[in-house]
């Protein structure tokens, strides 16, 4: 027998090496968190976290604590559309899940935070949230002797802008989602995903073009683009646009991450699609059309079958994730109304 | 080792034992084919994008890995089974009753920097042997492409391509049939189906409106390497969204000027031939409807026959095909289609009708178990017999 002409030969023999290498839009299991050098994690500092995270005293007027738009309960968001703060003010945007959220380069739907401890601050002096200036907030929580020992303990100071920032950062790193029965498949185990639920991670992976964003481990490419929604009304979102006053970043938001996805309806940034069905639906008429949509936006042409199957699928990616109850704050403390008071 | 045991060696080593997808692209991002194909090797709308924008996902450039940071951008593409051909009316009819290699194509394919990437097809040469099918070798595509040159209308491909003016890819259609008018042409004329070697512009902006043009050597009908002559200009329009492949509408039109020679006669001047198509791609949820005419005036020079050129100065050829196709799922598709081509008695050549039918199932996404019926009937002018050819084929056609 002839041989192979030697090019053809080496050519496919180098296809077999690197052919089971990851992609670059895989979706691996969750690394270890990542941890910035400067706020290191440490229990004492996840305690004060816990603590904060659940203190509507950080409000203006003491009735919203982050735990009231971010309910352990229901995934660490809520089912509202969009959330109420002080004074009975309704926000614009969806309060997305804090769970995974450490492993985002960006926080908030437009990105205005490059981490978490930039983002614990945000709602605080948010006038629409909790309507709380930080140095209040800083001369509030150093008259509670409590607070004021264990900033000292953890931070070695008294309570500080930076400390608060950095004891709420290290206690959501801890919320973290468990393996779901997509990693335990990604592990080897073949029964962890249903037959629906298989034949939407090919579609997840393929047709529905869906891992082109919610790529890698947290199933986001922690970048930003418009769907189109909202974007007809009278004054839409901005969204990216108004961080970077760049022109292209037009109504594009934040790609949230899919893990537990299921338990944190409604969804987009506007919490205008109540179901993942609806969420699929706005993907396979190939989002709402405007100047700005995303060029990765194309119909998808699914089939009624193939919409469950993607259910099914988003569904498999619910792991375990930790639902903490509201820690007894300190006991020199004044009772703190509201969810975010006392238990 | 030889190099036949490292190849199957090789082979085996990439089976894959779920649906992964391994081509050069699918296996970069970590993806499955059917990310860019409806109906493997067909291009959808999303890799209708990913082509025009230069092999780079569109949004997402600078996240994008070079050649030198991903998997290696090599793939194949096989395809074998077994061909039934039965010819009638030839003189010397080519039956075929047995297993075939249909193709063995070699592809790397990649960025090689922001606005810089690259595809090659090589089709290698396979010697034919008793009982065995061979190929011959030929590099069927090379080419470099600069995208986004400023602005997403200007876009730039050079070196060897399938031009634009081919409104359905001859290289990623369904069937194993050809389309009848892309490669129908003179002795030694410019058929369209042929790569070409030149350059291409194309561009698109937030409309619907998409344009390519070009500039080629003219590929067989320009064999002594003659100053390039062949010119064409594409322009379609996209209407809803989508780029009309599986969703929104297109439309298309395209016009082509070039110079050929006679084949026989490489010392006549070269003469003018013009094309001009019209094509569309019309999408009903999981239906396609591809329709595409062809107009083609010919110098009567080059239809020439035993050096006497037919009567007149100019032959028009008409042509196109309907092709109807229904992809309820990712995994199935149906086909069917009907091609005609007109031409003048003095060609020599009749009019050729050629029906197909046939269905692709993909029990994993980069293998396609592929069945086929085709029925080409030509009857050329005067008294010669009508020729007739069936074609029944049950192939696989595996991309890794």
């Amino acid at each position: 027998m002839r041989p192979l002409p030697r090019i053809t030969a080496v050519f496919i023999a180098a296809l077999a090496a690197p052919a089971l290498a990851q992609g670059l839009l895989a979706n691996r299991p969750l690394p270890a968190m990542p941890v910035p050098a400067d706020n290191p994690q440490d229990q004492a500092k996840i305690d004060l976290g816990h603590q904060l995270y659940f203190d509507g005293r950080l409000s203006a007027d003491g009735t919203i604590s982050c735990a009231t738009c971010h309910v352990p309960k229901t995934g660490w968001a809520n089912h509202h559309p969009t959330d109420t703060g002080i004074r009975g003010q309704v926000g614009k945007r969806n309060s997305g899940t804090i769970i995974d959220a450490g492993y985002m380069r960006y926080q908030f739907w437009d990105g205005r935070a490059a981490s978490l401890e930039e983002q614990a601050l945000g709602p605080i002096h948010n006038p629409i949230e909790m309507g709380e200036t930080l140095e209040n907030v800083v001369r509030k929580l150093n008259a509670i002797p409590g607070y004021r020992e264990q900033f000292r303990r953890v931070f070695g100071t008294d309570v500080t802008q930076e400390g608060i920032a950095k004891a709420i950062a290290a206690f959501e790193r801890t919320i973290v989602s468990g393996p779901s029965p997509y990693d335990r498949f990604r592990m080897g185990e073949a029964n962890a995903l249903g037959a629906s639920a298989r034949r939407g991670l090919e579609l997840f992976n393929g047709k529905g073009h869906c891992t082109s964003c919610h790529g890698g481990p947290a199933f986001s490419d922690d970048s930003f683009h418009n769907l189109g929604v909202g974007m007809a009304a009278a004054e839409p979102d901005p969204g990216r646009e108004a961080i970077t006053h760049d022109r292209r970043d037009r109504g594009r938001f934040k790609t949230p991450g899919l893990r537990n996805v299921a338990e944190t309806s409604p969804y987009l940034h506007d919490g205008s699609a109540k179901t993942l069905r609806d969420v699929i639906d706005l993907y396979d008429r190939g989002g709402e059309p405007n100047p700005d949509l995303d060029p990765l936006m194309v119909p998808l042409g699914l089939t009624e079958r193939e919409k469950q199957d993607l259910v099914a699928f988003l569904e498999a990616l619910t792991g375990p994730a930790p639902v903490l109850e509201a820690p007894p704050l300190s006991p020199d403390a004044p009772p703190a109304p509201g969810a975010g008071g006392q238990p | 080792m030889n190099a036949r045991i490292a190849l199957w060696l090789a082979l085996g080593s990439l089976l894959p034992s779920t649906a992964a997808a391994v081509p050069v692209f699918a296996r970069k991002y970590g993806v499955n084919c059917t990310l860019c194909h409806s109906a493997y090797p067909r291009l959808n709308d999303f890799g209708t994008r990913f082509r025009m924008n230069g092999y780079q996902l569109p949004g997402k450039e600078s996240e994008e890995r070079t050649v030198l940071e991903t998997p290696a951008p090599f793939a194949a593409r096989i395809s074998g089974g077994f061909d039934l051909v039965r010819q009638y009316g030839a003189a010397s009819p080519e039956d075929v009753t047995q297993f075939r290699l249909e193709g063995l194509d070699l592809l790397s394919a990649g960025v090689l920097g922001r606005h810089l990437g690259y595809l090659a097809v090589y089709v290698p040469p396979i010697p034919a042997a008793r009982g065995l099918a061979g190929q011959e070798g030929t590099l069927e595509m090379a080419s470099a492409v600069f995208r986004h040159l400023g602005t997403s209308w200007l876009n730039l491909r050079v070196g060897r391509f399938e031009p634009a003016y081919v409104a359905f890819s001859a290289k990623r259609q369904l069937s194993a049939s050809p389309y009848e008018i892309y490669g129908f042409a003179s002795p030694g004329g410019p058929a369209m189906d042929e790569t070409q070697e030149g350059l291409e512009l194309w561009g698109w902006g937030r409309g619907g409106v998409r344009y390519a043009a070009g500039w080629v050597n003219g590929a067989s009908s320009n064999l002594l390497r003659d100053v390039p002559a062949d010119a064409y200009l594409r322009l379609w329009y996209v209407l809803g969204e989508g780029e009309g492949q599986t969703a929104g509408q297109r439309l298309g039109i395209t016009g082509q000027v070039g110079l050929a020679r006679p084949q026989a006669n490489q010392a006549a001047a070269r003469e003018a031939f013009f094309r001009v198509a019209a094509d569309a791609s019309l999408n009903l949820r999981q239906w396609n409807l591809a329709l595409q005419a062809v107009w083609t005036r010919d110098p009567a020079s080059l239809w020439a026959a035993g050096g006497v050129a037919p009567s007149g100065t100019a032959l028009d050829i008409w042509g196109g095909f309907a092709e109807l196709s229904f992809m309820p799922e990712v995994s199935w598709v149906l086909f069917a289609r009907g091609d005609a081509v007109f031409v003048p008695p003095e060609t020599g050549r009749g009019e050729v009708l050629r029906t197909t039918a046939g269905a692709r199932f993909y029990p994993v996404d980069n293998l396609a178990v592929h069945l086929e019926y085709s029925y080409r009937r030509e009857a050329p002018a005067g008294t010669s017999p009508e020729l007739t050819d069936h074609l029944a084929t049950a192939r696989v056609d595996f991309a890794f």
